[in-house]
């Protein structure tokens, strides 16, 4: 059997030093893989590769990862044991998500492969440190990889039940589809998530550029019927409603589009009876600056 | 080294209970051997743009991910969005894919998985998660008893049968329940040091009686 290992494979028979030896520990840890940090660093490569290390001590073990050669085969090798785990907890996914992931993959741009002189095996680390260095002595973000899946993967949701109930709609689903695109993916996007009071997150993107923002929220807690979330654009001239949300099921909601943005605009959100209001009427649950 | 490592996996093999290793796993192992190289060149001409790919990646992936997902954030609804989260985030980020570094399906897991944790740890549900621990012993259970039982399925909890009692509830409420092994210990009553050193032991064992990495 380990003959029609694929090659690949050779790289991390240097497992053996994490083989079980009679004591129940791992024997013969290289040397270099205990220098760099201590012993205990390296200990925590199963926590590591169950992400059950604390958000601080993760980004310390990936820096040691970077360090140390054995400590990335090891915890890829015991990556594959968590892989068949989640192998083992598989349940179909509803089908209709298969299309409406492909539709949103169509409008989100493809990062490039990694350029030469970077190490691959870095990769994790470099990502992970990405939005840090994006933050520009504010609290926006430049829009992060994985925010705009979110953001995305939350629009497309919306969309595919719009699509699925109102199939007449379709173009004016479509022109908005590409409006979102749009702004998700201007030079200028950047991202900043609210919590909302009443439970849920609020989540905005925004291009100052094009003077507009998408908004997606998910969490709400839901509403009788008679009442419904109402966005505000509120600047020095008044109180604007920018859009009535109604959550799904799941408390999703959005996406939302709203233009014609002005300077000192802030975003807010209330409870209001199912119409709509003309000026916001219960006290504010999430307010977001755009400057 | 690899004098070692003989003598070592020897050992290890022996501990394993059930003696699955190299039975009928054998069979599985290759199918998952060429399943996981098949990903593999699928995420290339993902990384190209490729939508038919991408509709292959999903049918291979998408179970598993929504499987752990949902074993971790436990909201259905939620769980299908961090699913379709990590399929897109495939999609964007296909090219990153360093076969050298591991299988695509582990790579893809990971995404999954970390971004499973990440959603719970951002919510800090804590009252929620108190209430859930207090009926952790039930995750073993659903292993066994999902839906859709599998030839894998039964592989792997043969395996977690074949570790100590330490290591299998330190590896089920890592992975499946989400927690930090600091949390872990705390569920366990057991020192922070042990937890550590159990969930590593314990996947090791896995990963030999699983015959992966």
């Amino acid at each position: 059997m380990r003959g029609r290992l694929m090659p690949r494979r050779v790289a991390w028979s240097r497992l053996g030093s994490l083989r079980l030896a009679g004591s129940g520990l791992a024997r013969g840890l290289r040397p270099e893989g205990r220098r760099a940090s201590g012993s205990d660093l390296h200990t925590l490569v199963g926590a590591y590769a169950m992400d059950a290390l604390p958000t601080a001590q993760r980004a310390a073990f990936e820096r040691h990862l970077q360090r140390c050669e054995q400590c990335r085969d090891d915890s890829s090798a015991l990556r594959e044991a968590t892989a068949r785990l989640a192998a083992a907890a598989a349940v179909p996914p509803r089908p209709e998500l298969r299309e409406q992931t492909v539709r949103a993959a169509a409008l989100i741009r493809q990062l490039p492969p990694a350029v030469a002189d970077e190490p691959a095996r870095g990769r994790a680390a470099r990502l992970a440190s990405r939005p840090a260095s994006a933050v520009r002595g504010r609290p926006w973000l430049a829009v992060t990889a994985s925010a705009v899946v979110a953001v995305l993967a939350a629009a497309l949701i919306a969309l595919g039940l719009h699509l699925n109930s109102m199939q007449d709609r379709l173009t004016a689903t479509e022109q908005r589809d590409t409006v979102i695109a749009a702004i998700l993916t201007a030079h200028d996007a950047t991202m900043r998530t609210a919590h909302v009071q009443t439970g849920g997150t609020a989540t905005v993107v925004m291009s100052h550029h094009m003077r507009a923002l998408v908004f997606t929220a998910s969490g709400l807690t839901s509403l009788p019927p008679s009442k419904a979330y109402e966005l505000w654009l509120m600047g020095p001239a008044g109180d604007t409603p920018a859009g009535l949300l109604r959550p799904g099921r799941d408390g999703m909601s959005g996406p939302m589009v709203v233009r014609k943005l002005a300077p000192g605009d802030e975003l807010g959100l209330t409870v209001e009876s199912a119409g709509g209001s003309r000026h916001p009427t219960s006290a504010l649950i999430a307010l977001v600056t755009l400057d | 080294m690899r004098g070692g490592d003989t003598a070592d996996g020897a050992s290890a093999h022996g501990a394993v209970g059930h003696g699955a290793f190299g039975r009928s796993g054998d069979d599985a192992t290759q199918d998952g051997e060429a399943s996981s190289d098949d990903l593999a060149i699928a995420l290339a001409q993902v990384a190209r743009g490729d939508e038919a790919a991408f509709r292959a990646v999903y049918d291979r992936t998408a179970p598993a991910v929504l499987g752990i997902v949902r074993r971790v954030l436990r909201d259905p609804a939620q769980s299908e969005e961090v699913m379709q989260e990590v399929l897109l985030e495939v999609w964007r980020s296909a090219a990153r894919f360093d076969p050298a570094a591991g299988s695509a399906t582990a790579w893809i897991m990971m995404l999954a998985h970390r971004r499973a944790v990440d959603r719970v740890r951002s919510e800090q549900r804590a009252a929620e998660r108190e209430l859930r621990a207090a009926s952790m012993p039930v995750a073993y259970d659903e292993v066994a008893d999902a839906v859709e039982s599998s030839l894998e399925r039964e592989r792997v909890r043969r395996c977690l049968d074949g570790l100590t009692d330490l290591q299998r509830e330190s590896v089920m409420l890592a992975y499946y329940g989400g927690y930090t092994y600091a949390e872990v210990a705390g569920l366990l009553g057991v020192a922070v040091g042990t937890v550590k050193t159990r969930m590593r032991d314990g996947l090791i064992r896995l990963r030999d009686c699983l015959g992966v990495g």
